[in-house]
């Protein structure tokens, strides 16, 4: 591609030479060059997604008035100005174009604007005609020949197979670093999980730790299960010792519950532990007894939760069962009651009440199959009283708790050990009550005793109450428990009302505090009445309560009803004698006075109600001297009874309000 | 009217009889804390017990040659605490190989008056010091770091500086008279004390 300055269009042309190449000397045939214009456009700029932008061509006008712009219009038109003009376009174009060859420069200028394109191509067809010219003598073979270059015979002898083999080693390199850093590999993820599998003596051993006390002594690994750090002083020792597990066999499969660790606990603590509290009727001999060892299914593990750990707090259950039981036991013995408690074996028997038998046993169950068979029967589940084994366990911490007290520490720091405010004993000149009520005299087998005296007790009131609203529909027995309780005392608030007539009769209610052998009612009306642990107590005063109601129903419905009441009495001397309480007795009379209702009611004897008509209407009455007046007929006369089973209505209150409407005329 | 008989019989049981098992050391202040690790670790689960008492030491000169002693002891964080008066005997001259000094022990809580009381009965204070520290037990036992201080000026025990630059350090156990085991106890927790502290049986005498 030429860019001729000779065409002021500067358009670029291509030249195909065209045709076969003749060898042409000077004036050989001529060949055929044909031009034809690339029409391209010059490039003003690629964008970004390879799209080219052309420069536009410029136009016809625009092209003239660029080559306009070049003439000189202040040179002027003659012909030796043309020629001037001629020289300078000649110097000027000779300027423009410096890098034009030494020949061309010497050329004509108006001549021809193809010049150097023909003198390139002509060189070029030269060139071209001596190779051919060559290249046909070469071949003739007459007088040139050709003659090949030596080679190196080691250059080409199996390129090929040398290039294999070099590869082949190549690859084997690499293949051999890639399979050894694989080896290495696999072999460390198959440790891994041979370690995972395993768990790692270490491993477990520091999770042993971080929940029981260990120690190394010599090169055995002995740990303490007991209390004895918490404030216990039971003389058990508590050590057990860790081994190591290595009964394991690699080839087989590892087994899930493998563990690297094995504890080995004390014999006497072997097996699992809990005690027995349990309130029964009193045996009729003590024949068998201490011969208890009823077995609770184990509780179920939890997941993930070691073996050893498991074992460990079993063990330690059992020695807290023990200690609980030993301290009972000791005190059973020592301190003086009015019923001597029995300790035989494993059970200390005590009488909270007559014809009551409170049993504290403990159960020790060493997992060995030959105890398992020598008691068949399945053990009753509602005798033990999980309440007061709770409560057994909490007040042995609560012992251990109070050894570790601060209120132990001596101020000053040499005095002796003891409690802070018997050292005041001394000082303060206390006499002995004083210091007998400062030491603490209850001993834990006085608590339980009590807490079971209290729990029965309580469970005897509920059922007395029960017992009395399903059998006596009359006047309904409500019963409300308090929720929040104490160990030593209970209460419950007892209603006493009518079916129906709830607003009006609400005279009875009493609040019972349960105590551990008392009950004290406190009634509504401010009596404070103390009952003793019989059943038949309660259970009389609350039927001697329920008539008194009735009778303070029917005054109250007489306050409703308008009827007058005449007389009233809580506890009535005449009649007969009552077994149980006192027999209540009332008289309301009708509004307009002409009738009269006498009711009696007594907690044996039933309700009696009798009506007293005005005397006109009476026909059985003898006539007398002594009434002349007939006013006299109007006043209330004799009394007739009521069959009560055969009123109508469905209780008392109801069958009384009937009564006195029907008395009531209408006005 | 007659005086009513005093008994001349001696008194014996209840606390008369009480020995004190002695063993002591001492650590400098820079070990204290690695000390107070250490006890906390092996001694009773409790939190640690900090202390300041004022001890005054009452000379009772008799016409023989050995005058009585008794030490009177007050706390100063707990000042309604009753005082303390102790009566230490002679070390017991027992066989060499116990390993803690013994000497008869006779504690006395009383109140408040105890100072003015002494001096009616003629005892005369030798002199006092106020020891600060801390108090540890592992069941009889009692382990007792204190500090001591002297009191510049006496009955004010704002001003106190310390005697030295170190820790007293005592293990003591009060056991009736007779029980030798409690020294074979004693001995093998000192020895877990053991670089830490060196707690010996130290004769008063011997020092004197």
């Amino acid at each position: 591609m030429y860019n001729n300055a000779f065409n002021p269009a500067s358009q670029t042309y291509v030249v195909v030479v065209g045709g076969v190449c003749h060898s042409i000397m000077s004036g050989g045939p001529a060949v055929r060059v044909s031009i034809e214009s690339a029409c391209e456009k010059q490039v003003q700029e690629v964008s970004l997604d390879g799209v080219e932008t052309y420069v536009p061509p410029l136009s016809m006008s625009q092209n003239l008035a660029r080559l306009t712009q070049r003439i000189d219009f202040s040179q002027g038109s003659d012909s030796e100005e043309e020629g001037g003009v001629g020289e300078q376009r000649d110097q000027e174009w000779g300027k423009q174009e410096p890098e034009e060859d030494e020949a061309t420069v010497k050329f004509q200028p108006s001549l021809w604007p193809w010049d150097s394109v023909r003198n390139n191509l002509r060189s070029a067809l030269t060139e071209m005609c001596v190779l051919y010219d060559v290249l046909n003598i070469v071949k003739q073979k007459k007088y040139m020949t050709l003659d090949p270059v030596s080679q190196d015979p080691m250059a080409g002898k199996s390129p090929q197979v040398f290039q294999l083999i070099s590869k082949k080693k190549a690859l084997a390199n690499a293949a051999q670093l890639l399979l050894k850093g694989a080896e290495k590999l696999s072999k460390s993820v198959a440790e891994n999980q041979e370690n995972r599998r395993q768990r790692d003596f270490n491993s477990e051993l520091l999770r042993l730790r971080s929940q029981w006390k260990l120690r190394k002594v010599g090169d055995k690994i002995l740990g303490d299960l007991s209390y004895r750090s918490a404030g216990s002083l039971f003389p058990h020792h508590g050590t057990f010792e860790v081994i190591k597990n290595t009964d394991i066999d690699l080839d087989k499969k590892i087994p899930e519950d493998y563990c690297p660790l094995n504890v080995q606990i004390p014999s006497d603590l072997e097996g699992s532990a809990y005690i027995k509290v349990s309130i029964q009727k009193q045996a009729p001999d003590i024949g068998d007894l201490g011969t208890l060892s009823l077995f609770r299914r184990q509780p179920k593990l939890k997941a993930g939760t070691q073996p050893w750990h498991l074992k460990l707090e079993a063990a330690q259950n059992v020695l807290l069962c023990k200690e609980i039981f030993a301290q009972l036991s000791r005190e059973a013995v020592q301190i003086k009651s009015q019923i001597p408690h029995i300790v035989v074996k494993n059970q200390i028997i005590s009488q909270p009440f007559p014809g009551l038998q409170l049993s504290i046993s403990l159960c020790h169950s060493t997992g060995d199959k030959k105890n398992q068979k020598a008691s068949p029967e399945k053990p009753k589940p509602d005798d033990h009283l999980y309440v007061l084994e709770h409560n057994l366990h909490q007040l042995m911490r609560e012992f251990h708790k109070h050894t570790l007290s601060s209120t132990v520490m001596p101020h000053p720091a040499t005095a002796p050990f003891g409690h802070k405010r018997l050292r005041l004993a001394g000082p303060m000149a206390y006499d002995k009550a004083e210091i007998a009520s400062l030491q603490q005299s209850e001993g834990l087998l006085e608590k339980i005793i009590k807490q079971a005296k209290h729990i029965f007790l309580r469970s005897r009131t509920a059922r007395t109450i029960d017992s009395l609203a399903s059998r006596i529909e009359d006047p309904q027995i409500q019963a409300h428990w308090s929720n929040i309780n104490d160990v030593y005392e209970s209460s419950v608030k007892v209603l006493i009302t009518s079916q129906g007539y709830e607003q009006i009769c609400k005279s009875i209610q009493l609040q019972l505090n349960i105590g551990v052998e008392q009950i004290r009612v406190v009634h509504r009306d401010g009596r404070v009445i103390t009952l003793s642990h019989q059943e038949q107590e309660l259970q009389d005063f609350l039927l001697s309560q329920m008539s008194q109601h009735q009778v303070h129903a029917v005054q109250q419905l007489a306050k409703v009803m308008g009827w007058h009441v005449l007389s009233f009495s809580n506890h009535v001397g005449l009649g007969p004698v009552e077994s149980i309480g006192n027999a209540s007795a009332i008289t309301v009379a009708s509004p307009n006075g002409e009738y009269a209702i006498s009711v009696r009611n007594g907690p044996e004897s039933g309700c009696k109600v009798l009506v007293q008509f005005p005397r006109n209407q009476c026909k059985e009455l003898p006539k007398s001297d002594v009434i002349q007046d007939n006013k006299w007929n109007h006043l209330r006369g004799p009394y007739k009874e009521v069959h009560w089973s055969r009123m109508e209505g469905r209780n008392f209150v109801y069958k009384m309000e009937l009564l006195m409407a029907a008395l009531t005329p209408c006005p | 009217m007659e005086a009513p008989p005093v008994t001349v019989m001696p008194v014996t049981g209840g606390t008369i009889n009480m020995m004190e098992y002695l063993l002591q050391g001492s650590v400098l202040d820079q070990a204290l804390d690695s000390l107070l690790h250490r006890l906390r670790g092996l001694c009773d689960n409790m939190e640690p017990e900090s202390f300041a008492d004022h001890e005054m030491v009452y000379l009772l000169k008799g016409q023989q040659g050995n005058p009585f002693l008794l030490r009177a002891r007050r706390s100063l964080a707990h000042p309604p605490a009753p005082w303390h008066l102790r009566y230490l005997g002679q070390p017991e001259v027992g066989d060499k190989s116990r390993h803690a000094l013994v000497r008869n022990c006779v504690d006395v809580a009383t109140s408040h008056s105890l100072p003015e009381f002494l001096n009616e009965m003629g005892f005369r204070m030798d002199h006092e010091f106020v020891a600060k520290g801390h108090i540890f037990r592992k069941g009889s036992l009692k382990v007792v770091v204190s500090k001591l201080f002297r009191v510049l000026v006496q009955g004010n025990t704002e001003n106190t500086e310390p005697l030295s630059l170190s820790y007293l350090v005592e293990l003591s156990v009060l056991a009736p008279a007779g029980q030798d085991t409690v020294s074979e106890d004693m001995r093998a927790f000192a020895e877990q004390l053991k670089p830490l502290v060196h707690l010996e049986k130290i004769d008063p005498k011997r020092h004197m």
